[in-house]
């Protein structure tokens, strides 16, 4: 697949600029605007703020990921965009410069599931990802284990029935008063901490691919309020490592059922969580424990990025499967 | 010179070519949420209509707002693509200018409106000048009410275009002085009008300098009182 079509992939849906360029599965650039200053200061993605800085952002950089790239727009093999899921304001502007770029150049356009963008992504770490696999895909607004049976084929095992892996990091970092985005800021803590220290609970264990983090955030706030009063809080550091390790071992015995009940030897993770260094390294030692292979793309591609969608794009493109000028973007697009 | 106009800050989204003061073809769709999927195609039935290529464009002209912030994205964006395609510039318009000079037409004051949702408007004062209108004062968003007042309490006979039909029902009862006229949305081929006199002029904006024309902040909504008590521990160093 390295020698596919040439695209340009774009992702607004919600608060990351990314453009990125491909040939087939081969990394030619993936430039970025980051929001998360702009957000930072309300502890979360305000839609119209994003979009605001979607407009500002995105002629600038499809022009530096193509010279990034040395691809000059007319040897372009498509476009690509994200059509959905995402926040609609945010995920116009990408979408329709996008057509528009495509249709101006004469080339085809392809709009492309924000969710099927992370579930390419790790081959751009290495093209030996494929399926059958089961894929990990865990970020601030989705929690989800995939089987992905085909390319384009893929089965939902199971998802977060409240928060999302992401948002419970972001909501406990905030209690523990270590800003915003969480994720990050627990890993950074959580490396000089002891993950024994506490024993948060793992939620649904009666369910073998579903997952629940929305008591997290209250056996926190409680273990914290009574150990404070009684003077016999541990380090923070360990507290953080505690709760990274029971989120992480959800994800980990999760994502392990369904490689059983499937018998897939491949396994795949992303989204933003997928970049925590201690879920990778537990994901990379079970896997191999029982022997198979796990890809994950490099911590840069894990968070949203254009060149996920620039692959999905590409392997499209390859297949003929491009998209009608006439589409709209959809908020709500499912796998 | 060949410029392409998008239009989408109100529900009517249009898009228009022309060449040195004629239109050549034109495309329009009135539809609150549909601005997206009607652009693109509607691109593409102007140029097959006319014959020509976006090789062939010198400039690309885009309504920038006031009104609907999504469909301005959506219409800034397009523009955004078929300008940086083709390698020509990018003009940006305001809604309430194209209102006022497909109205301008006798000694009126001309007042257009858009609506900006939330009971208000988004306005300006124009004067009727010789071959078109000049502004006379700067753009703001008002309620419906204070837009009331600032009608009752001007000396001048007014003409309210625009989306009059959005404002409250009675809003400009007992304004004897003030009428109300068409055209009801900007359109794309007043844009062309427009930005060939800007054009011709040699009034040309950077890229960079062309973006939407807001006139409010962002809605931004936080549970202080939630963000507060999770915060609260341990204090902030
Ligand atoms: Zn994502």
């Amino acid at each position: 697949m390295s020698d596919g079509p040439v695209v340009l992939g774009i992702e607004t849906s919600c608060d990351e600029t990314g453009l990125g360029v491909v040939a087939g599965t081969e990394l030619r650039a993936n430039v970025l605007a980051s929001q998360v200053d702009l957000h930072a200061r309300f502890g979360g993605v305000v839609p119209e703020v994003a979009a605001r800085a979607h407009v500002e952002s995105v002629r600038h950089l499809a022009h530096r990921a193509l010279a990034e790239a040395g691809v000059h727009q007319a040897d372009l093999g498509g476009v690509a965009a994200t059509q959905g899921p995402g926040l609609v304001g945010a995920l116009v502007v990408g979408f329709t410069f996008a057509k528009s770029l495509a249709w101006a150049l004469g080339k085809p356009f392809i709009g492309v599931n924000h969710m099927e963008g992370h579930l390419f992504a790790p081959l751009l770490g290495d093209p030996e990802f494929a399926p059958p696999a089961v894929v990990l895909l865990v970020s601030g607004g989705h929690s989800q284990v995939v089987h992905m049976r085909d390319w384009g084929d893929y089965e939902i095992l199971g998802s977060t029935i409240d928060d999302a892996a992401g948002e419970a990091l972001d909501k406990t970092a905030r209690f523990l008063g270590l800003g915003y985005p969480g994720g990050p800021a627990i890993d950074r803590l959580a490396s000089e901490g002891d993950p024994g220290a506490v024993d948060f609970p793992r939620a649904l264990a009666d369910r073998p691919y579903d997952f629940s983090f929305s008591g997290l955030k209250t056996s926190l706030m409680t273990f914290v309020r009574t150990n404070h009063e009684a003077g016999t809080l541990p380090p923070l550091a360990d507290v953080a490592a505690s709760l990274q390790e029971a989120i992480v071992d959800v994800l980990v015995a999760k994502t392990f059922n369904a490689v059983e009940a499937t018998g897939v030897e491949i396994v795949g993770g992303g989204g933003g969580v997928m970049a925590n260094s201690r879920l990778r390294r537990r994901l990379q030692e079970e896997a191999n424990r029982r022997g198979v292979r796990l890809f994950v793309p490099p911590q840069e591609l894990c968070t949203d990025n254009g060149a996920m969608i620039a692959v999905v794009g590409s392997h499209k493109l390859a297949r003929g499967e491009i998209t009608n000028l006439n589409a709209d973007v959809d908020a709500g697009l499912k796998l | 010179m060949n410029i392409l106009a998008i239009e989408t800050a109100t529900p009517a989204s249009s898009v228009a070519i022309g060449t040195d003061d004629t239109l050549l073809a034109m495309s329009l769709q009135v539809n609150r949420r549909g601005h997206v999927g009607f652009l693109t195609p509607a691109l593409d039935y102007c140029f097959t209509q006319a014959g020509w290529t976006p090789r062939e464009l010198d400039a690309v002209v885009v309504d920038v707002g006031p009104g609907l912030f999504t469909g301005i994205r959506a219409g800034l964006a397009t523009a955004q693509g078929v300008a940086a395609a083709a390698g020509v510039p990018l003009v940006g318009l305001s809604s309430l200018d194209a209102l006022a000079f497909r109205a301008a037409t006798g000694r009126r004051i001309i007042w257009p409106v858009v609506d900006v949702r939330r009971n208000e408007v988004a306005t300006a004062p124009y004067k009727p000048v010789p071959g078109g209108v000049v502004r006379d004062g700067p753009p703001e968003v008002v309620s419906c009410e204070a837009f009331a007042g600032l009608l009752d309490s001007t000396a001048d006979d007014t003409l309210v275009v625009g989306d009059h039909q959005s404002l409250p029902a009675g809003t400009l009862r007992g304004l004897h002085r003030v009428k109300v006229g068409r055209p009801r949305w900007p359109s794309a081929d007043v844009l062309l009008e427009l930005a060939f006199a800007r054009m011709s002029k040699g009034e040309l904006p950077a890229p960079d300098d062309v973006r939407p024309l807001y006139l409010r902040e962002p809605d931004v909504t936080i549970n202080w009182q939630d963000f507060r008590e999770e915060a609260a521990w341990p204090p902030q160093p």
